[in-house]
């Protein structure tokens, strides 16, 4: 059986995508800012999460039978940046949802 | 640090991504209402994966590095204040990117 977090993660990423593609279809996929900007988070999160699971001293402690038992790069455990880009895919398309006609090209698309 | 360990992490996110609001104009910090509608589904969703995580025991928190202040339904408000943070920094994160892009468009 799929451990809970990477099952967890894999899904998250999963419901987000189907969110944006089938629902609210903000068109951040078809973004080259976008994809950069994941990019950017996945190579700060190297020091940030590096730090919250650096072993022997981690700030979170993950029980191993939930893990993938994947840990890279440092101590953290791969699924981490699925779950990453889960919320932050989420949070980016949910403002981007919310600036919806506040957008001057966008606007002057619709008109 | 100690018991402060987890926040001012988390502090230390939010300073270094501060200057992307101002130098590259994300705009971010300035439209509270906006970012509010964009980070408050991101608390509640994964406010309750993790409260429901941490209840079955799939990871919990070293007790030296964080302050132990928990908010029903025991979530740490670290983890609270982690769920606003995050997805602070990558809007500021996208919105400088999508004007760097566009201004470096702009000059061609």
């Amino acid at each position: 059986m799929v451990p809970a977090y990477p099952l967890g993660s894999v899904l998250a990423a999963v419901v987000v995508v189907c969110l944006e593609i089938l629902w609210v279809r903000t068109g951040i996929f078809r973004q080259r800012a976008y994809w950069l900007s994941m990019l950017v988070v996945f190579a700060f999160m190297v020091p940030v999460d590096g730090w919250m699971s650096k072993v022997p001293n981690p700030i979170v402690v993950y029980d191993p039978d939930v893990l993938s038992g994947v840990r890279f790069p440092i101590d953290i455990p791969l699924e981490e940046f699925v779950y990453a880009f889960a919320m932050v895919t989420f949070a980016i398309l949910l403002w981007e949802r919310a600036g919806r006609g506040s957008h001057p090209a966008l606007a002057a698309r619709r008109t | 640090m100690g018991k402060y360990e987890y926040l001012a992490l988390l502090a230390g996110c939010v300073v270094l991504t501060l200057p992307l609001e101002f130098v590259f104009r994300a705009r971010v910090w300035r439209r509270p209402r906006r970012a509010a509608r964009a980070i408050v589904p991101v608390v509640v969703v994964f406010g309750v994966w993790d409260a429901v995580a941490i209840a079955l025991g799939h990871w919990w928190f070293n007790p030296r590095f964080v302050t132990g202040i928990e908010l029903p339904p025991g979530l740490p408000v670290e983890e609270i204040a982690f769920f606003v943070v995050i997805p602070l920094c990558g809007l500021l994160t996208f919105e400088a990117i999508r004007n760097l892009l566009a201004r470096a468009q702009a000059r061609r």
